[in-house]
């Protein structure tokens, strides 16, 4: 006996279904969830940078999955299977939109390194209340 | 959840792999896969797409990072003072 459940096409499709189709989604989420936590919470200007990153990454993989097909195969135009079927290769939008912003993700990355060093230069320190302090 | 709203993973039939929308306009993903080696005679769709129908985006992104690094250099240099 297998639980029932409604797809986002109304569908009826085994429950389980459910966990191989979007369990990606739900790791990215929680992915998403912690560099948000990081950003927001950590007194850390480097931890906060990594939640950044973390963010990034996030984003960046939910795309992929985004583009992924089942049984299809890379991007790359082979003889055999032709080019009158998209359902043959992933969706290559995604994938380019995401090594332009992969490129984006490392600019912003170094130069918040950047930042980081110079706030380190003027007050030695990275910790956010004692910045504080130090700033007034 | 509004993750269970979206297409699960893998499925042939999303929205964005279709042909057509539904007002009947082209995707961009399955035109690109059905012209790109047509319009410019590379295999590689994503270098097609990044190089060919997106270069002026490329141009952008070339600005991006080299601003990126100007900024880096004028952050980081050592003031006469």
């Amino acid at each position: 006996m297998t639980e029932l459940m409604e797809n986002y096409n109304g569908f009826l499709v085994p429950a389980i279904s459910f966990i191989q189709g979007y369990y990606a989604y739900l790791f990215l989420l929680a992915l998403f969830t912690i560099g948000l936590y990081a950003m927001m919470m950590k007194r850390n200007l480097m931890k906060k940078i990594m939640g950044m990153s973390f963010i990034q990454s996030a984003t960046i993989m939910f795309w992929i999955v985004a583009a992924y097909k089942e049984d299809a195969t890379v991007t790359v135009y082979h003889q055999p299977l032709g080019l009158e079927n998209p359902d043959l290769y992933l969706n290559p939008l995604p994938h380019t939109l995401m090594l332009t912003a992969i490129v984006v993700a490392v600019v912003t990355l170094g130069l918040s390194f950047a930042l980081i060093v110079a706030i380190y230069r003027r007050y030695q320190t990275l910790d956010e209340p004692l910045l504080l302090e130090r700033m007034q | 959840m509004a993750t269970l709203e979206l297409p699960p993973r893998g499925d042939v039939t999303a929205p964005v792999h279709q042909t057509v929308n539904k007002a009947g306009d082209p995707v961009a993903g399955a035109y690109f896969i059905q012209n790109a080696y047509r319009d410019a005679a590379t295999p590689n769709m994503v270098t097609v797409i990044l190089a060919d129908y997106r270069s002026w985006d490329t141009l952008g992104e070339v600005v991006v990072v080299f601003a990126g690094g100007m900024a880096c250099y004028f952050i980081l240099r050592r003031r006469e003072s």
